[in-house]
Order: C-alpha cells, then structure tokens, then sequence
C-alpha cells in the first residue's frame, strides 16, 4: 500500500514537471514577425494588477497576431521561490523564446544569473532598474511613478479644500505607502510635488505599514490620520496593506480613497468602490504593447532602461466613474497637470535618481502635519 | 515631538484602538493556552486563523449572513485542529511539525481554494459589503457616558467575545471537572491515565477548543479587522500570540494582559508613526521591544518574589 502511494505520488510529480516545462508554442516564423514569449510570472495571476496588466497587454499582442505567448505562473509564497530561478533557467535553457518577461523587484538577481548564462537570449524585466546596462541582453521597463503621483496629488491637494462631501477645513492629505523604499517614494515625491504644486500650504500625512500585505495594520495608520491629522483622503500606494486606506475611510465615513497600479473602483466592493475617487494607474501591459510596436520598428534597447511615462501609456489616471463626478474645476487641474507633464512644461522630481530619495525624505518630513 | 505623542495617546480613540488591536492576538492566544494546558503545542495558530479567516468570508459572502460566516470559521478551525490532534496524537507525528505543516499549508492552499471558489486569485475586496461584516454594537447606557462609552461601547461582537472568554477559559479550566481533567493531562499524563482519564480524547478536546479560539480570531480578522482576506491576513498575530501565552505564564488573565501590552505597542507605534521625522522602520520594533522591557520587569519581580521567600527561610 505504501509502495503504490510513493508511487503514485512520485509519477504524479514527475508528470507535473513534464507539464510545466513542456507543451509551449514552437515554431514562431510563420508570419515572419511573430515573437515568441514567455512570461514568467513571480506570483499568481488574478492580482488585478501588474501581473494582470501584463498578460491583458500579451494576449491583446498575441490577438493582433504580433505575438506567441506563454505564461508561466511560478507562485508567491516563500515555498514557491526556490522555482523562480529553476523555471528562469528552464525556459532560458530551451531557447525556444523570442523574449522571457519578468516582473517586480523580487527578481533581479535571479535574472542577472541567468542573463549572464545565456547571452543570446533576450530578456525583459519590468518595474525593476536595479542592474541596468549590467547584461546586455536584458531591458529594463521602468514607469514615471513620479509623474503618476503628481496628478494623484494635484487631485488630492484640490479636492482637500473644494467643499465636496465629507471634505473638512483642514487642508491635509494621506499618503499609504508599503515601505520606505526608493519606488514607493517616488510615487511619493511625485504626490508631494504635485500637492505642493496646487496649495504650498497642504500638509501630507505620510505612513508606511512596513510590508505589503498587512490591510488590518494599514487600515489601523488610516485611522490615525483621518482621526488625528483630519486627513479626509488617503492615497494607498502598497499593495494589500494600502487597501486598509479605503477600508478605514469607508468605516470613518469621513474620507475617501485614491487607488493605484489598477482601477481599483473597478476590483473593489461596492461600498469601497464608492469612496475611491480615482486610481493612479501603472499600465505594465501597455507599455509592453509599446515595446513590441518598437521592436517591430526596429528600435531595440537592449541593455538599456527604457522609462514609460504618459505619452507612451505607461502610467496615467482614471478619469471616468467617480472621477467624473467632482467639481469641474479639480478635473480641469488634474488634465492640465497631465498635458503640462506630456508637454515636458513640468519636470517632477524623482526618488529614483542619486540624492532623489534623501531629497524626497526631506520634502515629506517638513510636509508631515 | 512627545508633546504630540501625548495629545494623540490621550485621546480616546487610542484607547479604543487597542482593544480592538488586541483582541485577534487574545483569540489565538486563548487557544495556545487551552492547547498547552493540556500538553499539547498548538503552533499551527497563524494557518488555522488564515484557512478559517478564508472560510468566514466565503461562508458569509454565500450565505450573506455574517453569523454563519463565523460559525462556519469556527468549525473549519475545529477539523484542523483536530487534523492536528491526529497528527500528533494518532499516527505520532511531533506536534511541531503538524502545526508547522499547517502553517506552510495554509499559505498556498487558501490561494488555490479561493481560486476553486471564487475564481479569484488575490483577495476577497470583491465580495464584500457591510452586510457580511462583523457588526459593531453600542452599549446602551455605557455609550452615553462621555470618555468611557468612547472607549468600551462601538466594538465589534467579537471584540467582547474575546475578552468574555478570558472569563470563561478561566472557569472552564480551573470550575468544571473538564478543566480538571485538562490540566491534569497536561501537568502529568500518565498520572492522570491511572486514574482512568482518556488521554487523548482530553487532548483532543483542548484542541478542538483552540480550533474554536483559532475560527474566531481568524473570523475576526478577515470579517472585520481587515474586511477582506488575502494571504498575508494574519500576518504574523499567531505567532505572537504564542509569546504573549508564553508571557502570560499560561494563564487566561496573565495572557490577557501581556496581549494588551502587544496592543498597547501596536497602538502607540501607529501614533508615533504620525509625528514627524520619525522612522517607519524604527518603529516597527516597537511591539517587539516592549515585549522584552515586559519581559525584563516581569523577571524582576518574580526575582524579588524568591528573594522575600528566602529570606523568610532564614
């Protein structure tokens, strides 16, 4: 009985193996430009965020028949990560891809190991600058979080004095970031800016929950700035944790929510779609689109970062849904933000450059109320 | 800088706030006590909360009723902790590694049947509204008095039901004839068998007790705390839960308190949070370095308990 169940296990485990790496799309010449791609995915899909913007953007590629796509969801959990670099180094290994995708902070290192092992193979990581120009096979896609925060907190900053339902007389705004860290605070040095750009006056309450998962502790520093510093709109910039911004504005009923990386009015709940305003919006899928419509040009960046901003879509802002409800006047600010942006007219400072981050500590600390 | 401090902790609402941080670490703190009274480990806390908190949601979203959703928490968190118990007490396996597999299980298991469920990946905002919420009640009568209604009436059902069952844990351990009988399982086993006590059907119900503590607590966080679940729901509270049973000496009242001083940490950490200058990565030690001041004082007292003994003895 034994025997047969280790049996059964270990056939069971080799198939799935067999499963994982095998059966992926092979002969790619058929149009003469059909990439083939592999998009490996360093978590789950049905995040409703990056992961699923980028496979939204491979399978509106692979419709218009620019694209073989193949993904490849690797799982989150710490159990999971040991197959990150295995899978990595599978596919790599195959060289049937065109281009491998990878995503997030997270990896890399993995990739840079990889990379390095494989130079013929082309890569793409996005959302991550860590190693650009290191391996010249890899591009990073990075996206102007900074220009995105500036529309954000433009609109903020507006909203905070127009009177609108459930604003006080305060001028102050909420910031939930996921940790102190260079990106998350460029979305904020944008949203600073942005703020500052509208009201020199305003004073930005900004938090960190110190990790992206803990909604409960996000939603107990929300609180604290609606109830102690009158914040009366919080933006979440953190993943689940900066969801606990909209639950405790919705529990309060005295403040709203601004969303990011996806349509979160859309993802939500209806009553917490109900009080979020608007999403600043990430579009990895997007910008993977552009970076085909490039390739097929013949512009490649190998080795290079490539930074997407508002014109080449690779961040924006919802501006239908409740959006479309606030005053005139704050909808006409945050379009005029967005075209000065487009038209170079304003320059938004970033956490990402060298002294950026300490420059942008300092801005939200003398902003802090 | 702590003038700010100070006018922010002496508010109500943090008052308020550290019931309402405490009261997801008392549940799973509860349960670890029950579990060790009878002997056997519970460290499986974070994953039953987890598994449970995923099953509250789905069972109040289906049968839009919050009240199901909580029962059907609490009696997943019943067949997991027995799970465990027959882990451990059936097929010997330590009972370490059963709470430790439930815990590993619980991660990647709870995506894959919110996935079977749902259709969703990431987390449950999609499925809520207030209907399926854990309510909060006003206490007629306390809620009219100024500063104590701000602080004891407004919280969640379970909220009370965490502190209630500090009381009850407390008789049902040292009042009725059950209690006895775990107590004396755990103190020494094979005593206890001599005199005809069933061992493992005691422990079984300590554990499915615990499993009871663990549904709640789960409950609480995914249908109230955090009005939704995601993977990293629980995010660490079960196991500081088992320091603070630890730091309780294992008792209902003693744990009680040590997991206000958690709650108490956490609440001031978040005000703190809010001054300026300060840093978030600092601060998030707190919890954890009041524990330890906790833990300092408390050894010092207990030293200077010995000392009077002894010097009594001369």
């Amino acid at each position: 009985m034994k025997k047969l169940l280790s049996l059964l296990l270990a056939s069971a485990l080799a198939i799935s193996m067999l499963a994982g790496c095998g059966g992926s799309a092979s002969d790619g010449g058929e149009k003469g430009e059909v990439y083939n791609v592999c998009n490996l995915v360093n978590g789950n899909l049905g995040d409703k965020s990056f992961f699923d913007s980028a496979k939204s953007g491979l399978d509106k590629l692979e419709a218009d028949g620019v694209i073989k796509a193949k993904t490849i969801e690797m799982g989150a959990t710490d159990a999971d990560q040991p197959k990150w670099l295995e899978t990595l180094y599978e596919v790599s290994e195959s060289g049937e891809y065109d281009l491998i995708i990878v995503g997030t902070y997270q990896m890399p290192d993995y990739l840079k190991e990889v990379a390095e092992k494989y130079p013929d193979q082309k890569y793409l990581i996005y959302d991550d600058t860590t190693y650009v120009g290191v391996c010249p096979n890899v591009v990073n896609m990075s996206f102007r979080q900074n220009d995105l925060g500036y529309m954000v907190g433009v609109f903020a900053a507006a909203m905070t004095t127009s009177g609108y339902d459930k604003m006080n007389d305060d001028a102050v705004i909420g910031f939930l970031g996921g940790v102190d860290s260079p990106v998350i605070n460029d979305f904020l040095y944008g949203y600073l800016a942005g703020a500052q750009s509208v009201n020199p006056d305003v004073k930005v309450d900004t938090r960190y929950v110190t990790n992206y998962y803990d909604t409960a502790y996000g939603k107990e520093l929300a609180l604290s700035m609606i109830n102690d510093k009158k914040a009366d709109i919080v933006w979440g910039v953190g993943g689940a944790a900066g969801n606990g911004g909209a639950e405790a504005a919705q529990e309060t009923g005295k403040a709203w929510f601004i969303g990011v990386d996806s349509d979160q009015e859309a993802t939500f709940g209806a009553e917490l779609a109900a009080i979020t305003l608007t999403s600043g919006l990430k579009n990895v899928g997007d910008g993977i689109c552009w970076f085909f419509e490039q390739w097929a040009q013949g512009n490649e960046f190998w080795g290079q970062e490539i930074n997407l901003g508002i014109a080449e879509g690779g961040v924006g802002i919802v501006t239908d849904k409740n959006f479309a409800s606030v005053p005139q006047d704050v909808q006409d600010a945050v379009l005029a933000a967005q075209e000065a942006i487009v038209a170079g007219e304003i320059t938004v400072p970033s956490a990402l450059t060298d002294g950026g981050n300490d420059a942008a500590r300092a801005l939200r600390d003398s902003m802090q109320p | 800088m702590f003038e700010q401090i100070i006018t922010m902790v002496f508010q109500t609402d943090f008052a308020f706030s550290i019931f309402r941080i405490t009261a997801p670490i008392l549940f799973a703190a509860l349960a670890a006590v029950v579990a060790e009274k009878a002997g056997v480990v519970n460290i499986g806390l974070e994953g039953i909360m987890l598994i449970c908190g995923l099953f509250g949601t789905l069972f109040s979203f289906w049968t839009q009723s919050w009240f199901i959703g909580v029962l059907g928490a609490i009696v997943v968190g019943i067949l997991l902790a027995l799970m465990i118990g027959f882990f451990a007490l059936k097929l010997h396996t330590d009972i370490i590694l059963a709470g430790i597999a439930v815990n590993t299980m619980s991660a990647g298991g709870t995506i894959f049947l919110l996935y079977l469920f749902t259709g969703e990946r990431g987390n449950t905002a999609s499925l809520t509204s207030s209907n399926i919420l854990i309510p909060t009640i006003k206490i007629p009568g306390l809620h009219q008095i100024p500063i104590l209604g701000d602080i004891f009436s407004g919280h969640a059902v379970l909220t009370y039901v965490a502190f209630l069952l500090v009381f009850l844990i407390w008789v049902l351990l040292y009042k009725t004839s059950i209690g006895l009988q775990i107590r004396a399982v755990g103190e020494n086993a094979h005593a206890a068998e001599s005199v005809g006590v069933s061992v493992i059907k005691i422990q079984y119900i300590a554990l499915a007790i615990s499993g009871i503590l663990c549904g709640m607590g789960g409950a609480f966080m995914s249908m109230y705390y955090s009005q939704s679940w995601n993977t990293g729901l629980v995010a660490g509270r079960g196991f500081i839960a088992l320091a603070a049973q630890a730091m309780g000496r294992g008792e209902p009242v003693g744990t009680m308190f040590s997991s206000l001083l958690f709650g108490f940490a956490q609440a001031l950490r978040t005000k703190v949070s809010g001054v300026q200058g300060v840093s978030s990565n600092l601060i998030s030690a707190m919890p954890y370095l009041v524990t330890i001041i906790g833990l300092v004082l408390y050894a010092a007292s207990t030293m200077k308990k010995v000392k009077k003994i002894k010097n009594k003895d001369k």
